[in-house]
């Protein structure tokens, strides 16, 4: 994939003062950018303001990333991405126990609490796709009817079967590895002869030590049963293609983005680091998407960061965005700017795109804009199975379980999904490098060194259960002036509790995973430490909820402007030429990673604008008779 | 203290020998962060301590007894041999008291990291191991016929 040379460069803060483009979109992520593609490919002009740099989309800059990964002693999720004043980001590093008294003002985000969040997303050309896992679930009929059958969670104005094809379109765009027989469980329909570009990763040694125990586990459940079954993962990673898809034309593997073409569609190769960074691109990010719509004209104008979003007090119609325009990513100097267009976008995402609602002043009549914020609820469990599994091996995830993310419980609990993680412990514990560094603190060296680590790493065995969490309208994004990032920007304040929905997920959770430990004879070593972030006491037990990264529900959609902030196309209801995109727009997140679901929304957005766009182009035509 | 005093030392508190260890192509940078950390006076009271109690001895029973006494036992050079072997196995070097800071010894240090190499692994992000290497067993390698240092055995041509 090229990326097209001096595409980021193309215009300047002057240039688009001048202009009335078609439509301004706020936000180079993967929400922005198939937005930006599918309207550029349309002959639309399009603007794209981005916070962050853009020099970085080159195999240079992708490079650089590689290397401050490297280098940085502390490998965080963040740890490539480079730290800019003018754009700071949330760090799962920041988080800590909310004391009484006050926020935790510490990182970018100020946590009202009382629940701690270690959630993150990145501020970098390609959004967070740069940094995401690439799990690719599409969420199931009954989470788009989760309201009407089990009466919780506000009503979608879309079903399964309307949203289907873009799920397809959007599997394309991102380049998706599944088997389609591994991906019919829960009402999970597909047209004849689907299937997915390319064929299914195959599982890691650990899924089949663990498939090999845990299927066929019977578990009832409000009165269902349920049988398990360990299942791989749909993945948005190059991996073959499969000559059946696009009835028999196949699929070609996009690559990594350069500004010279390099090898084609390189596969996953198992490093093991989808997240933070895939070394060789083999894993789907914004940019991929950016490049193309960047060859056909799209204007990028980078280190902007939108500020305010302006509207006609009469109409209601957005006039112009403010933005900051910095030179210098050292320093917090910058120049006002305006754009304007006939129709804008925001796709910041979900916590962004209420940020900055709310501190342009526009919170909706409903009271709506920044409430009802949603991510998924991770609860971690973790073993020592009885024989080396050969963890730390694959890409971060290649199986789970995901028999209970439908069932009738789901009117009294959370629906969970359970991934298996190849890179054991890391994540509660920091392992191997935290196993390491215990071993060798007893004095443990040479070969007993190297026999423990095999020992204690090889078998280690993670459970990653990702719960629902519903709409509450008290989870919520909200600003205040007194917390303002350097380039003056308002900060998003973030207040979250666990509702106790997800919190009977999780206690189901952690009672199966002891049931399934068991069954594999591995040995439990949980523990959750009541003095860190993310502990939930509830009905007498202790828990750990970490982030999940799924950003949603802070702009939901639905049928009516008292309910909802948009409609079904994403439209905002108060603001006719204003569209709030992403995981904001989604009222319930079910148990599905929810960026192919966003992603889906975004392209049936995209079709709507090119038909409300050429709908304005025609002339008025007068009656004659 | 030359580089090879400390490769021999680092062979046999990592239990990787000393070609292993050279085929990193790091033992000059890590000497040189060592020795940038503690000096080159701290450094070589090491090896000497490592050198003076342990190299003689050929029985492992008591070599490893030695090792542990008079070298990682010891509260002056044990946090530096322990500071050692991490270095080899992560690329990090952890802080210790009087020197707290915690750094990469480069960036080249962390995807030599003998950690995932022990394990059957590759360090993440770094060494890809190829499409679908994941779905088999790992292979975990071999460790070295004897614990001692090659240079250090008395006949080093021999075997
Ligand atoms: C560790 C991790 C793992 C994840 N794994 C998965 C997974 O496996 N599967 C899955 O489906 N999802 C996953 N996600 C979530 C996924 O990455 C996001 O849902 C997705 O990237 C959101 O895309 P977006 O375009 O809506 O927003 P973003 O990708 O966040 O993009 C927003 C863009 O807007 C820019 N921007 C922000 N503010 C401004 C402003 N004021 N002015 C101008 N520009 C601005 C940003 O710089 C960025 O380029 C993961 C996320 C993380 C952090
Ligand atoms: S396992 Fe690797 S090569 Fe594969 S997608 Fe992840 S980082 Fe990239």
């Amino acid at each position: 994939m090229i990326f097209p040379e001096g595409a980021s460069a193309r215009t300047s803060p002057a240039a688009v003062a001048g202009r009335v483009y078609d439509v301004v979109i706020v936000g180079a992520g993967i929400a922005g950018a198939v937005i930006a593609d599918r309207l550029s490919r349309e002959g639309r002009s399009v603007l794209v303001l981005e916070a962050a740099p853009a020099e970085d989309l080159t195999i240079k800059g992708y490079e650089a990333y590689l290397t401050d990964f490297y280098a940085a002693a502390s490998k965080d999720n963040q740890s490539p991405y480079p730290v800019i004043e003018p754009v700071p980001m949330p760090r799962s590093t920041d988080a800590r126990p909310i004391r009484p008294g006050g926020p935790n003002t510490n990182g970018y985000l100020v946590q009202n609490g009382p629940h701690s969040t270690d959630t993150t997303y990145t501020r970098v050309l390609g959004g967070t796709t740069m940094h995401w896992e690439g799990k690719i679930l599409r969420m199931l009929p009954q989470d788009f009817e989760l309201a009407e059958q089990r009466g919780q969670g506000p009503k979608w104005p879309l079903g399964y079967a309307d949203l289907e094809p873009f799920y397809r379109e959007a599997e394309r765009e991102i380049g998706v590895s599944a088997d389609i027989e591994d991906q019919r469980y829960l009402g999970l329909t597909y047209p004849p002869n689907y299937v997915f570009p390319m064929r299914g990763l195959p599982p890691s040694y650990l899924d089949q030590m663990v498939a090999r125990g845990v299927d066929g586990t019977r578990v009832e459940l409000d009165g269902e049963e349920f049988s398990l079954k360990v299942r791989p993962f749909p993945q948005g990673r190059n991996g073959i293609p499969n000559p059946a898809y696009d009835a028999g034309r196949g699929f070609v593997p996009v690559g990594a983005v350069s500004t010279s073409q390099v090898d084609e569609g390189e596969r996953c190769q198992g490093n093991n680091n989808c997240v933070p960074l895939c070394p060789v691109q083999a894993k789907y990010h914004a940019g991929k998407t950016l490049a193309k719509a960047l060859d056909r004209n799209v204007d990028l104008l980078a280190q902007s960061v939108a500020y305010q979003v302006h509207t006609d007090p009469e109409t209601g119609r957005v006039t112009q965005i403010e933005y900051r325009h910095y030179h210098d990513p050292n320093s917090a100097e910058y120049q006002t700017g305006f754009a304007r267009g006939r129709t804008y976008v925001l796709a910041t995402n979900a916590i962004e795109n209420a940020r900055l609602m709310l501190a342009s002043g526009l919170q909706s009549r409903s009271d709506l804009v920044g409430r009802n914020l949603m991510d998924h609820a991770y609860l971690l469990t973790w073993a020592l199975l009885p024989e080396i599994a050969g963890t730390m091996r694959g890409t971060n995830c290649t199986s789970g379980i995901v028999d209970l993310r439908g069932g009738r419980f789901r009117r009294d609990q959370a629906s969970f999904s359970i991934d298996i993680h190849n890179d054991g412990w890391g994540w509660p514990t920091g392992a191997p490098v935290s196993d390491l560094v215990r071993i060798v603190d007893q004095n443990t060296y040479g070969f007993d060194l190297r026999r423990s680590l095999v020992d204690q790493v090889s078998r280690q065995l993670l459970f990653a259960h990702m719960i629902e969490v519903l709409a509450e309208p008290e989870n919520r994004v909200t600003v205040d002036p007194r917390y303002r990032d350097r380039l003056g920007n308002m900060r998003p304040v973030i207040s979250f509790r666990v509702p106790d929905y997800t919190m009977r997920g999780a206690a189901f959770a952690r009672r199966l995973s002891r049931q399934l430990f068991e069954r594999l004879g591995a040995q439990d070593h949980t523990s959750y430490d009541p003095s860190e972030y993310g502990y939930v006491e509830f009905e007498g037990e202790g828990y750990r909820i970490l982030g999940g990264n799924h950003l949603a529900g802070t702009h939901i959609m639905g049928t009516s402007p008292g309910t909802s902030v948009v409609d079904d196309n994403q439209r905002s209801w108060e603001h006719e030429n204003l569209y709030l995109v992403g995981g904001g727009s989604m009222p319930t997140i079910g148990t599905a990673n929810t960026t192919v679901t966003a992603t889906a929304l975004c392209l049936r957005t995209a079709r709507h604008l090119l038909h409300e766009l050429r709908h304005q182009d025609q002339p008025v035509a007068l009656a004659t008779h | 203290m030359s580089l090879d005093d400390f490769v021999a030392f680092s062979s046999e508190v990592t239990g990787f020998t000393e070609f292993d260890l050279l085929g990193t192509g790091q033992a000059q940078s890590y000497r040189d962060t060592v020795a940038g950390v503690v000096g080159e006076q701290g450094l070589a009271e090491l090896l000497s301590a490592y050198r003076r109690e342990v190299t003689e001895l050929s029985d492992e029973q008591l070599r490893a007894e030695q090792l542990t006494r008079s070298v990682l036992g010891d509260p002056r050079l044990g946090p530096l041999a322990r500071n050692i072997i991490k270095l080899w196995y992560c690329g990090v070097w952890f802080g210790l008291p009087g020197h707290e800071d915690t750094f990469t010894a480069s960036p080249q240090a962390y995807p030599q990291g003998l950690l995932w190499y022990a394990i059957g692994a590759n360090p993440p992000g770094a060494r890809a191991p190829g499409y679908g290497s994941w779905a088999g067993p790992p292979r975990i390698p071999a460790l070295p016929a004897s614990p001692i240092p090659r240079s250090l055995t008395r006949n080093p041509s021999a075997g």
